[in-house]
This record gives structure tokens, sequence and C-alpha cells, in this order.
């Protein structure tokens, strides 16, 4: 498989100014500047082949979209060499950017106030696509998605999942070789993710794309992503299968109880009485996070029996949001 | 990928530009006001240059008509900055709050892209004001018409207003640096105020100053003087178009450094 | 306690005008420049009209006048026009009108604080300078008290006359024509640009009828007349005081009617 993104370690540092406190402070900034340099990307290296589907997570400020915008060329690396289809990214642009499909955040980048068949049009022209090659992708995109209500509509007047919606197509467009989706389910409700996830899924495979996916809702990265990428305060932390790294904590079961009453309250109770373990809950089960290597759960459940009525449990492999959160907190071994 | 040639861009900024104009005019109200606004500060404009005339007949051996000439001209040659490079107003705005960064994935032109996306209707009303008012004094200092002096009048009114975009860029441009660029962007939109008046009435030392540290006088007086004075051209009028290119290409370049400074922390 | 939710805007406003210093040094510029431009333009006018004085005012008397001027203006402007598009544009104004103070008023002092700075960094400076140029040319006698009163009552008339166009915005999508139309207009009218005194007549009684000279030709008369008749300082004063209040109700007014309608009609 084609290596279609290298990035051999890359650092980037800014100057950040340091603004100083209070009217007395206001004075003297007036006069003399106080900086300091930031790392928000440090030394890291990851090769991405043609055809993956990436998720790229980490918690706020971790370093992701520094990264995302050295490799569409916005940034320029400190140090380090990345190369994206074999050019530098930061020095080829606009070469580059032909290459690539980015939906970035919430800014959607269609025209506000056109309907959105007219957008396509633009970027037909902007990106120089055959006739042929426009009518083919269009062919696919309303075999996939119903697309003929939203052709017409000004994107102005679209919902937020339609709006999402039409900037993906949009980025896909242009076939291009990576396509770079920050966030692309947030703020969306359940069944319009599904969906989103699904047309996802299908332009990878229909047309091989590389996506790099930044996202902090894990049921994006269950339904879409084998491989992940973990970084935190700018340092590279987990770069591998999902699957291996649940191999890691292997250990961890969830044990999930039902019980009568408010969810958050009861959870809060068992909290209380299990310190040792991280208690979740939603609307519907309380999840406990049992490590067998120092407690079996047959003992946990036992000890929870005693203090509870238990409506109904079951047992699962620790979730993908476990796994992260422990990541976030206590790095990987 | 076929090379990205002349033709390409222009068929791109018209469809574009065509987008703008399509959703500008849905927002009617606001279209009729501004043209008014615009309407209003030529006539104020005019109204204070009538009564500084009532008070006095002639500046510095300049006459009120060919002052007029001179106002005129200066309109028309700000008309392309005002209708084409519209969008560098919102340059500031955009850097802010991180929307540039979207500019910067298409490959295209980073410039072309982003002055492309507006055109200002409203500058064609000031076009037409500035127009009458050059047809009128030129009728009334009796000025010839012939074709070449219309070709002359066409080269200088494109090399002023080339001036005029360049200092508008540069000014715009300063965004990419500084927080306030705003009043930048204002104290270079009022040079167009001063250029209506002919350098002559300057000492020399800030002659010197305006021709070439703020070039003031190549927005209207040099070029003009080509018309006006036929017989007596200095060399630094006949050199506008020169200087015009020139000083475009430089801020161009700056623009274009800025944007490539641009990190996106916006967002 | 209200003063004090009042000041702590003063005290915030102060703190953002310092972090502006790359600002208050281009609109130094902007200042110089425009003030060269004018003393060049003006001595031309004076040279070529062969009298000293004409209409009263010699050409150091029209210096001091519009040097002034500029500085008032640079005191005065409060973009508040531009504030409040903004703020309608882009939907903030909503959080504002949830605040427990009067929108009107909370702009107002928002203000007070560059107004502070502003004094002590333009006005008083420029002042004091054309008063050391000018070998004292400027009286300072009991027409300072006036003056201030005077310029009080400027700012009020100013803010209300701004607060009235920016109301308009809640109408309409575009700030800029109606921006730069009303700054035209004002200037222009109030003696700004051009002292009332070389309107020629119709337009000068015409003028003196409207609120617009109350900002910037009372003020400055009174600072300049050393010694000048009770009945028309009052005379001044009274007029300033009539427009204040009449301005104050009309754009209390405007905006009530305005919000109402557009409460109604959402958007």
């Amino acid at each position: 498989m084609s290596k279609v993104i290298e990035i051999k370690n890359v650092t980037k540092e800014f100057k950040v100014l340091n603004r100083r406190e209070g009217l007395k402070g206001s004075l003297k900034d007036l006069f003399s500047r106080d900086y300091k340099i930031v790392r928000a990307v440090d030394d890291i290296s990851m090769d991405i082949g043609q055809g993956e589907i990436v998720g790229y997570l980490g918690p706020n400020g971790a370093g992701k979209s520094t990264t995302i915008k050295m490799m569409t060329g916005v940034l320029e690396p400190t140090s380090g060499e990345i190369l994206v289809n074999g050019n530098s990214p930061y020095k080829n642009r606009s070469r580059n950017a032909q290459e690539i499909g980015v939906v970035f955040g919430q800014r959607s980048q269609l025209w506000w106030a056109l309907p959105l068949v007219e957008s396509f049009k633009l970027l037909k022209d902007i990106y120089q696509i055959s006739d042929k090659q426009y009518d083919g992708i269009m062919e696919l995109y309303s075999s996939l998605v119903d697309i003929e209500p939203l052709l017409h509509k000004p994107v102005r007047q679209m919902s937020l999942g339609q709006r999402t919606l039409s900037d993906i197509l949009a980025a896909f467009l242009h076939d291009p070789k990576i396509v770079f989706l920050d966030e692309p389910t947030i703020g969306l409700d359940v069944a319009m993710k599904a969906k989103i996830r699904t047309l996802i899924h299908a332009l990878n495979k229909e047309r091989n794309t590389t996506v790099i996916l930044t996202t902090h809702d894990m049921g994006d990265v269950d339904a879409l992503c084998r491989r992940i990428v973990i970084i935190d305060k700018g340092k590279m932390l987990y770069d591998n299968d999902i699957e291996h790294l649940k191999g890691f904590f292997g250990s961890y079961r969830t044990l999930k109880i039902r019980l009568d009453g408010d969810m958050k309250t009861n959870a809060e109770t068992v909290q209380k009485e299990l310190p040792q373990f991280s208690v979740d809950s939603d609307d519907e089960w309380i999840s406990v996070l049992v490590d067998e290597d120092k407690e079996k759960v047959i003992d946990v459940l036992a000890g929870l029996q005693k203090k509870h009525n238990i409506r109904d449990m079951k047992l699962e492999e620790i979730s993908t949001e476990e796994v992260i959160k422990k990541i976030y907190e206590e790095g990987v071994e | 990928m076929k090379r990205k040639g002349f033709g390409f861009y222009l068929r791109i900024y018209i469809k574009i530009l065509t987008q703008d104009l399509k959703s500008k005019m849905s927002y009617r109200a606001d279209f009729i006001i501004s043209t008014i606004g615009m309407i209003f500060t030529n006539i104020a404009g005019f109204v204070s240059f009538w009564i500084l005339f009532r008070n006095f007949p002639s500046i510095n051996g300049w006459s009120y008509h060919e002052m007029l000439f001179l106002y005129g001209f200066s309109l028309i040659s700000l008309t392309p900055v005002q209708c084409f490079f519209d969008n560098n107003w919102s340059l500031r705005i955009n850097v802010y709050n991180g929307d540039f960064i979207k500019y910067c994935f298409r490959p295209i032109n980073l410039f072309f892209y982003y002055q492309s996306e507006v055109f200002d209707v409203k500058g064609l009303g000031q076009f037409a004001f500035g127009l009458g008012t050059l047809i009128y004094s030129w009728g009334k200092i009796g000025l010839d018409f012939t074709p070449l002096i219309l070709l002359k009048m066409i080269v200088f009114l494109i090399t002023a207003s080339l001036i005029m975009i360049a200092l508008q860029n540069a000014a715009a441009a300063t965004c990419f640096w500084i927080q306030n660029s705003f009043y930048v962007m204002d104290l270079v939109f009022k040079f167009k105020d001063y250029a209506r008046y002919p350098i002559t009435i300057f000492t020399p030392v800030f002659r010197f100053v305006f021709t070439f540290i703020m070039p003031i006088a190549y927005i209207a007086y040099y070029p003009s003087l080509v018309i006006l004075r036929p017989d007596d051209v200095p060399i630094l009028s006949w050199l506008s178009p020169l200087i015009g290119c020139a000083f475009f290409w430089l801020s161009y370049k700056f623009w274009m450094f800025g944007a490539s400074r641009y990190n996106g922390t916006g967002s | 306690m209200k003063l004090k939710k009042y000041l702590s805007f003063t005290r915030i406003g102060m703190m953002e005008s310092l972090q502006f210093r790359l600002a208050t040094v281009v609109i130094v510029i902007g200042n110089l420049l425009y003030l060269t431009i004018v003393f060049f333009l003006w001595k031309a006018i004076y040279a070529s009209s062969g009298t000293d004085v004409v209409n009263g005012m010699t050409f150091s008397d029209t210096l001091i006048y519009l040097v002034l001027a500029t500085a008032l203006f640079n005191f005065m402007e409060m973009y508040t026009v531009w504030e409040m598009g903004r703020s309608i544009q882009s939907g903030k104004i909503v959080l504002d009108l949830l605040k427990p103070m009067d929108y009107r008023k909370l702009l107002f002092w928002s203000y007070s604080g560059s107004f502070v700075m502003n004094f002590f960094t333009t006005f008083l400076p420029t002042f004091i300078i054309v008063g050391i140029v000018t070998g004292g040319a400027i009286p300072l006698k009991l027409n300072l008290l006036y003056f201030v009163i005077s310029v009080v009552l400027a700012i009020m008339i100013n803010y209300s006359i701004d607060f009235i166009v920016g109301t308009i915005c809640l109408f309409t999508e575009s700030i800029w024509g109606i921006n730069i139309m009303k700054q035209v207009i004002v200037l222009l009218l109030s003696g700004a640009t051009i002292p009332i005194a070389f309107f020629p007549e119709p337009m000068k009684t015409i003028v003196l009828y409207m609120p617009f000279q109350s900002i910037y030709n009372a003020p400055l008369t009174l600072l300049l007349d050393g010694s000048p008749d009770m009945e028309d300082v009052l005379m001044i004063l009274g007029t300033q005081l009539f427009w204040c209040v009449t301005m104050t109700v009309i754009s209390k007014l405007f905006w009530k009617a305005s919000l109402r309608q557009i409460t109604v009609n959402g958007g």
C-alpha cells in the first residue's frame, strides 16, 4: 500500500504574546512586549497509506488542528518534514489543494447564498473536473444519499445535518486522494450521525480515498476507523489499531447494571461505595469499569447486590471511550 | 491537471462574481441604502468643493473647472478598487475569526479567489458621478477631444487606479501582522480625498513626500497633467504607468506574503 | 451601586484603549497628514485671494479652527454606528439587550473609557501645541469653562445622532453606506471641514438651524472667542441644550419603535 502521507519528526512552535493583567499591566504592555514559545506539536512521526481511514484523537489543544494545518499546507513545520502525495504541502499549496478535500470544523466552505448545485458547478470549474467525471460522481452521490431535494436549496437554508452532508459531498467531488474531516458529526442527532458515517464509509470504499478523521465522538471511531492515532500536548501517544489498543486493556471489563430510580444519582452513590473504580452512567445503565487483574467482576457484583436491588445487568468489553479516556489520563505502558 | 491560464481565471472570476451579485440583489433594502449613501457622499464632496470656490476664484493657478477635472478624475480612478477589491475591507475580520482559512484549501491563487468573492455595485454610482464631473469640466475648460487624447485618458486612468489598488492592498495586508489594521485602511482610504489637489500647493519638501513616500500625487495629479497641461508634462507623469504596475505588483507580493504567514490561530 | 457598574465599563474601556497603541500612532499620522494638506491648501487659497481676511477670518484663524476641529473629531468620534451595526449583524445585540441596563446608556458608558484616554492623548496635546506655536492665540479665560460645557453637550448630541443612525442598521444589512453618509454630512454641515463662515448666504442660515453645527462649530466658536457677549454665549449653549434634549428624545423613541418592529417581525 503506497504511503500517501509521510510525517517525519515534525515540530511546530508558536510565539505567543503574554498579555499582562490589569490597568497597570496594560500600561506596561504599551512599552514592551513579553513573548513565550509554545510547542504545539512535538516531534511527531507517522505514515498513512492510501485508502486508510485514520481516527485522529486527542484532548482539546492537543495539537490536532495544528498537525492537520501542516498537512494541508497552511502551516509550515518549525522542523521535520511532511510529504503529502510526495510533495511538501506548504511549498506547493495550490498543487496540493487539488489532491485533497477538507471539511474543517463548523465552517462551511460552500457559497452561503447559493443553491448547492451552483456551489458544485463552481467547484467543478475550480478543480477542473471533466463533465464525464462530474456526472459520474453525481450518480454515485444519488445512489448513496437522497440528494435531489438538497441540490436546489441554498446552503443558508439548510439544517446543520444537511450542511455537513453537503460539505462532505463537496469535499469528495473532485476525487481527491485524501480528505480531512474535522469533527464532522458534531452537533448532529443520532440518525444523522449514522447517515454521515455510512456515507463516509461508502465513499472510502468506492474511491479508495484516504480519510483523516478528527473527532471526539467515539461512535465515529467505532463505526469508521480501524487505525487510531492519539496525540496529547503535542506528543504522539499511540498509533495502531483499535483492537490492539483494547488489547492493552484486555483485563478490563465494563459491568453494566440497572437500578431503580434516577441513574445519575444512583451512579454517584455507587461511585462513593467503589472509589477505586471509574463509574459512569447514561440514560439506561450504570457502568463500572473493573480491572479483573485487581478484582473479579463476580465479587464486585456480589458487593453491589448486598446494597442495591439490581434489576438487570450485562458484561461488556472495555469501550473505546474508556480506552481513550484512560490514555488521556495515564498514557500507554 | 491542466495549466491554469488567463482564460481559466477569467471564466472562474465571472462565475464567482455573478454569484456574489445574485446574492447581493436579494438584499434589496441594503442595496438601495448603500447606493444612496454613496451618492450623498459624492454630493457632499462636490458641495465642499463648490463652497470653497464660492470664496476664491482660483488656487495656485488652477481654476475651478480644472480642480473639478481632478476631482472627477480621482473618482473614476477610485472605481476599480471600490468595485473589484472591496473584499479587502473584510480581510481583517476573516483573519480574526479564522474564516480566512477556507480560502487556503482551493487549488487557485489565494489573492484572486479572495478578491473575486465580492463585487461592490455602489462603485458604479461613483463612476457615473466622476464621469459626469469629468465631462462637464472637460467642456468648460475647452479641451480637445481626439482619439489620441481618449487613449491617453484611459491609460492614465488605469494607471491611477493601479496605484489606489496597490495602496489599499498593502493597507489591508497589514491585518496579518497587526490588530487594528482598520485604522490603516481608513487612513489610506482618505488619500483619495487628498488627491484632489494639485501638489503645486506644497513646498518642495512635501512635494517629494507625496510623490515618493506616500504616493498621493499619482492618484490623480500626475496622470491628469498629461491631459490638462499637455505642453508642460513632467517626466514623472509619463512614468506613472510603470510606477502603477510596479506598485501593484509589490502590494500583491506583500499581501501574499502576509497570507502565507497566516497560521489560522484565529480559530 | 449603579455608578460603580458604569465605572467598571470606563476602566475596561481605558485598558482596551491602551492596547490600541499602534492604532494611536496611525491616527496621529493620519491627523498630521490631514493637517498638512489643510495647511497648504488654505495657504494657497489665501494667497490666491489677494486679501488677508476672508469672511472675517485670517489664515491663522482658519487654521487654528481646523486644527482644533480635527482634535475634537478624534476625541469625539465613537464609531458607534460600526459597533451597533456589527452587534446587530452578528446577533450579539440580543445578549446586550438582555443585560440589566438600558442599551443606549450601556453603549455610551462603554465609550467613556476611551473618552478619557482620548482627551489626554489627542485633544490636550494638540491644544497645548497650538497654543505654543501660535504664541498664545487661544485665549485662556472664562471661555475655557464655556468650552467644556459646550463639549459635553456636543458629545451627547453626537452620540444621539450616531445612535439614530445605528438604529437604522436594524433594518439594513450593510453598515458602511449609512455610516459614511452620516460622517460626511455631519462633518460638512457642522463646520468641521470648512468653517461655516465660508458658507454662501442661504446655506449659512439653513445650516445654523440644524443640530450639526452644535457639535463642532458651537464649542469651537466659544473656545476661540476671548471676550464674548454673554448674550451670544447663552444663545449658543442654549441652542446646544435644545438639540441635546431633542436628539436624545428622538433617538430613544426611534430605538423603542424600531425594536418593537423587529421583535414583532422576527429577525
